[in-house]
């Protein structure tokens, strides 16, 4: 009684929603993204795959849209991929940021990275 | 295969420390999780002094798995994943997957052919609590002797062919089958087989000398209620023989049901295991053989589970599951090759196991968790302390990359 009660209390607040709030596009994109690749497995797999690679992204994706009752159908692979490939340019532009010399405030790089928080 | 085993392990160290956009770039994944769990057992049954091949792992237990995956075509995909858990060093993966459509899909070489629903996530870091549902465990429970663990411990990867696809109805209904042809389970060792060995079939070689491949299917329907609700409902079964002479037959079913809404998921599975036995040596039996149906015994097993997300940290995690155990008893300890009984199971002809869990899951970092859970145990019979009820708990953690 007590965990059903505990259930009922905190259901629907999972945090899904960006820490830092992501563009709507992005925004709408994570959600599809998050709701079906953590049926299986942490979002951790995917985001921390090192993968920056956009056609190899695809490959993945359909890799992952194929296997038994995932529930991801073809109509999902669009949002997802755009996040996926959102999220690895971003990525790709902190990193080039790290490596670069400091510099002065209005030359330096506008390099964010989508914060995801909820994406276990 | 002590080599093979070595240089398959620095080929996934060397690929694991190799630049990222440099394997990115070749278009192969690395994966790989670790998990270190703290079992501990606050009450009875004990793993000293209980009659019978009975044991309990307590302390630390560690299970570790490298995974690489390879795109090399749009038709084509290779798979191999080496893990050490329970059963010691195994090739869980080593297979290619030749798609020519969605609907069909070629897997040949070493891997756990379709069954159930669980078995997709029977990497540790895929499922919240430390420990397997009590149908598909592998060496975690109280008394996995008397049991000789559940009814298809998982992972179960043998070598064979298997075919298999999915068709979507649109957006709302997806259709999976598989069908396939494995070496299945053993149990070559011992001179009149009583059950599966599990031991043995994760052994190297991995060969079978039985003629006659173990084969099976799998239907799965997943439909979707609203973009935030699905529900997915299967049936597998799978035949095969488990003796050198192809005579001994198992037969293991089972159906699941799974429903998501959001985040939130609840599971159900049942499982059943006909196993026939030799009866030639009715010496080794606790009871006498009845003249009909007495070759076989029954084990069947059921779990139910709510995953529920509280924040972003944490996850809460019920479990309910128990197995049924119906028929005459070995008083041989599986996989030992003795001919003669040295010890009386504490099993009778119908026994049970009931367990209820509750566990609770910390992200510290998204790919680095913490779990921790409790356990309760009705057995059906009394272990040496004469205790039918046992507490036990979890403390763990959990890696990936």
């Amino acid at each position: 009684m007590a965990f059903a009660l505990l259930v009922s209390a905190c259901a629907g607040s999972h945090v899904d929603e960006p820490e830092s709030p992501l563009p709507s596009d992005e925004r709408a994109d994570y959600a599809i993204f998050a709701l079906r690749c953590s049926k299986c497995h942490s979002l951790a797999r995917p985001l921390d795959s090192g993968i920056d690679d956009d056609e190899y992204w695809r490959r993945y994706v359909e890799r992952m849209r194929r296997q038994p009752a995932s529930g991801i159908s073809l109509a999902d692979t669009v949002p997802i991929l755009r996040f996926l490939r959102a999220y690895s340019r971003a990525q790709r532009k902190r990193k080039q940021a790290q490596m670069e010399p400091p510099a002065d405030d209005a030359s330096a790089p506008n390099a964010r990275t989508p914060r995801v928080p909820g994406s276990r | 295969m002590t080599l093979f085993a070595c240089l398959l392990t620095l080929g996934v160290l060397l690929g694991l420390f190799a630049p990222r956009p440099l394997r990115a770039a070749e278009e192969y994944n690395f994966a790989g999780s670790a998990q270190l769990d703290y079992h501990y057992v606050a009450s009875g049954p004990r793993n000293q002094d209980v009659p019978g091949p009975s044991s309990t792992f307590q302390g630390f237990t560690m299970e570790a798995g490298l995974k690489v995956a390879v795109d090399i075509s749009d038709h084509l995909s290779a798979n191999v994943k080496a893990c050490y858990g329970c059963h010691g060093f195994d090739i869980d993966m080593a297979y290619f997957d030749y798609r020519a459509r969605d609907e069909f899909n070629l897997r040949v070489g070493r891997f756990s052919p379709s069954f159930g629903a669980f078995n997709l996530r029977h990497d540790p870091a895929n499922h919240m609590l430390s420990d397997k549902p009590l149908p598909y465990d592998m060496g975690r429970m109280l008394r996995k002797g008397d049991w000789n663990n559940g009814v298809l411990p998982s992972p179960f990867p043998s070598s064979g062919v298997e075919i298999g696809g999915s068709h979507w109805a649109g957006t709302t209904l997806q259709f999976d089958y598989a069908l396939y042809a494995v070496t299945g389970f053993k149990n070559y060792n011992d001179p009149h087989p009583t059950d599966l060995n599990f031991q043995e079939t994760h052994l190297p070689y991995f060969v079978g000398s039985a003629v006659r491949p173990a084969t099976g299917a799998r239907l799965a329907f997943t439909a979707r209620g609203s973009a935030t609700v699905d529900a997915t409902l299967g049936a597998s079964g799978m035949l095969g023989s488990y003796d050198l002479k192809s005579e001994l037959t198992y037969v293991i079913v089972g159906a699941d049901f799974a429903l998501r809404v959001q985040r939130t998921a609840f599971r159900f599975e049942y499982l059943l295991r006909r196993q026939q036995f030799d009866t030639q040596n009715p010496d080794i039996f606790k009871y006498a053989i009845a003249e009909r149906g007495g070759d076989f015994f029954t084990k069947q097993g059921a779990f139910a589970e709510v995953e529920q997300p509280l924040s972003s940290l944490f996850d809460v995690t019920a479990r309910v599951d128990g197995m049924l155990r119906r028929g005459n008893v070995s008083n041989l300890a599986i996989g030992s090759g003795a001919d003669a009984a040295t010890s009386l199971s504490p099993l009778a002809y119908r026994s049970y196991v009931i367990r209820e869990t509750l566990g609770l899951e910390c992200a510290l970092e998204r790919n680095f968790r913490l779990k921790g859970s409790a356990e309760f145990w009705q057995f059906s019979y009394p272990d040496s302390l004469g205790q039918k009820t046992a507490l036990s708990m979890h403390v763990g953690a959990v890696g990936s990359f």
